[in-house]
């Protein structure tokens, strides 16, 4: 079949969307549209720098560009400078998987207190994504406010020595950022008992190689249930781990009153099971969930969505990832659900040779293809270090200049 | 030879092992490649050569592809004797005391069963300089070697 199908969005579930449609049919045509200058999304800049072994999916992707055909338009923003109606009208589907960028809102008295900072923008200053903010200052006793995957390791990164951090692609800026930081003490706090916090205990295992830190942990409490308790045993193991200078406090079943301070963050005021307390804290750091940006009316889109539980949003348009089931899940799970997306798309799909595919975005300035990709990929891989696996380039102008750049050099 | 490769994979990095070991195998020998969770424990034979990738994931546990297949390997009362196989292992030595678990855990319920491990079971770090590739097909052409030069000489 000789359908034309357009991903939005080049991350995991964009990639292992495109993977299952070109195993299912190599002779499609699988374009990946992606509002940054790169591929990758999430594995590029979610996935912690200490993790280089997660990012191993990126060779399977590239596999999806260089041999089985997809095309890479990356720095198209769909919305801005293509309408999702024009690109609707370009190809036979359209499947949605531009992901959840933004932070939850801590929505309590005091949440918008200079000092209180979301996780996923952290994360994005922290692994050099062009759009990221500048690193804020946390003060000498950060509190994190989240029992996820995302919280532990935010956790783990601020833990770690320099010497910890080698072998990563964590940038000099990021780097020196850690280095500098001198922190005391870091509080995690989750909402809900241990037994049911939503980390990984291999996550948490982890934490027992850090060298700088004291961990404690409080009121983990007990199950009866085999999951909840891998998880309490995890915590068992990790209690008490190292007698480093930063001390790591877990504490659950505490629930957010509000961010206490004046003009800046000085505590969390929390009710637990022994009643009201106020948690010291020089900033507050919350990985409580993702949400919508607002681009592409994902709300409207989910709303009006017809069959929204498989995904079908419209005729002939999709979602995926977590722009389809929001911010749960992770990258196997994308991968099961966009083989299941992409056969459920395949079935109904009636192409329509007369759409006109990728020559929507010929007019467009500053479009980086897979070759453009290759060319940053390159740039990066040759500025890393003996310390550093890869130095990314922080900014847009960067990503740009190195996508369109003949390899003088060589 | 009649050579099925088998894999046990979470985020598909097995799955593309596997098939670039059938590519590298399918010139000389009569290669298929599936996927574990499509496997039925009887139907393992004699005659073919099993080829297993498999990955670890979470706290050393067998892939979620590769689950399935155990189960009905523990469940039933199936009898591997005859069936000749080896095994390659993934695994991220960031997480060094579950490091390729799951592979090892597979091997070990392939033999409980009686099938026979040829070669050692080598495996790749996710975070380490190598291709798994890189490892993976020198380790299979190595072990099919010695096998026809066995095959030979008995």
């Amino acid at each position: 079949m000789a359908g034309k199908i357009a991903i939005v969005g080049a991350g995991p579930s964009g990639c292992y969307v495109a993977q299952a449609f070109l195993k299912a049919d190599p002779g499609l045509e699988v374009d990946l549209i992606d509002a940054l200058p790169v591929p990758f999304g999430l594995v590029r800049y979610g996935v912690a720098a200490d993790h280089q072994g997660t990012k191993g999916v990126m060779r399977q992707f590239a596999r999806i560009f260089e041999r089985q055909g997809a095309r890479f338009f990356g720095n198209v923003h769909i919305g801005r400078d293509v309408t999702l109606k024009a690109l609707r009208e370009a190809y036979d589907a359209v499947v949605l998987a531009a992901g959840l960028c933004e932070d939850r809102r801590l929505s309590i008295p005091g949440g918008d207190l200079p000092g209180v900072h979301g996780a996923a923008a952290l994360t994005r200053a922290l692994h050099e994504h062009p759009q990221a903010g500048a690193l804020p200052a946390l003060g000498p006793h950060p509190l994190i406010l989240g029992n996820g995957n995302v919280a532990i390791d935010l956790l783990r990164l601020l833990c770690k020595t320099s010497e910890e951090l080698n072998g990563t692609d964590l940038g000099p800026g990021p780097s020196a950022w850690l280095a500098g930081n001198a922190f005391e003490a870091i509080t995690i706090v989750g909402r809900s008992p241990a037994a049911r916090a939503k980390f990984d205990p291999v996550m948490i295992r982890e934490l027992g190689k850090l060298g700088n830190v004291s961990i404690k942990v409080e009121g983990a409490g007990r199950s009866e249930e085999p999951e909840e308790q891998k998880r309490l045993e995890a915590l068992a193991a990790i209690d008490g781990h190292g007698s480093g200078p930063l001390k790591v406090t877990f504490r659950f079943e505490l629930r957010p009153l509000s961010v206490e301070g004046k003009d800046r963050v000085a505590g969390l005021r929390v009710e637990g099971p022994n009643g009201e307390e106020t948690v010291r804290a020089s900033s507050v750091l919350t990985a409580i969930g993702f949400d919508s940006n607002g681009d592409l009316d994902r709300a409207t889109l989910l709303d009006e969505a017809g069959e929204r539980e498989a995904g079908k949003l419209a005729d002939g348009l999709f979602a995926a990832g977590w722009f389809r089931r929001g911010p749960r899940g992770t990258i196997p799970d994308s991968r099961t659900e966009a083989q299941a997306t992409a056969a459920a798309i395949l079935e109904e799909m009636a192409p329509d040779p007369a759409r006109a595919g990728p020559a929507i975005f010929h007019k467009l300035e500053n479009v980086v293809d897979y070759a453009g990709w290759q060319r940053i990929d390159a740039a990066e891989l040759a500025r890393s270090t003996p310390e550093r696996c890869r130095q990314k380039l922080p900014s847009t102008g960067e990503l740009l200049r190195a996508a369109t750049q003949q390899d003088i050099d060589q | 030879m009649k050579i099925c490769v088998l894999y046990g994979t979470e985020t598909g990095n097995a799955e593309m092992l596997a098939e670039d070991i059938q590519s590298a195998l399918e010139d000389d020998h009569d290669v298929t490649c599936r996927n574990l969770a499509d496997t039925d424990p009887a139907a393992l034979d004699g005659e073919t050569f099993h080829v297993v990738v498999c990955s670890t994931y979470g706290d050393g546990d067998l892939p979620a592809s590769a689950q399935p297949f155990a189960d009905r390997l523990e469940d039933g009362a199936h009898d591997l004797s005859g069936v000749r196989f080896a095994i390659f292992g993934l695994g991220d030595a960031e997480y060094d005391e579950t490091f390729t678990q799951g592979s090892e855990k597979l091997a070990a319920k392939f033999k409980a069963r009686g099938a026979t491990q040829i070669g050692a079971r080598l495996t790749h770090d996710a975070s380490g300089d190598d291709l798994p590739e890189d490892i993976a097909l020198p380790w299979i052409t190595d072990i099919l070697a010695n096998m026809s030069v066995e095959q030979e000489e008995g």
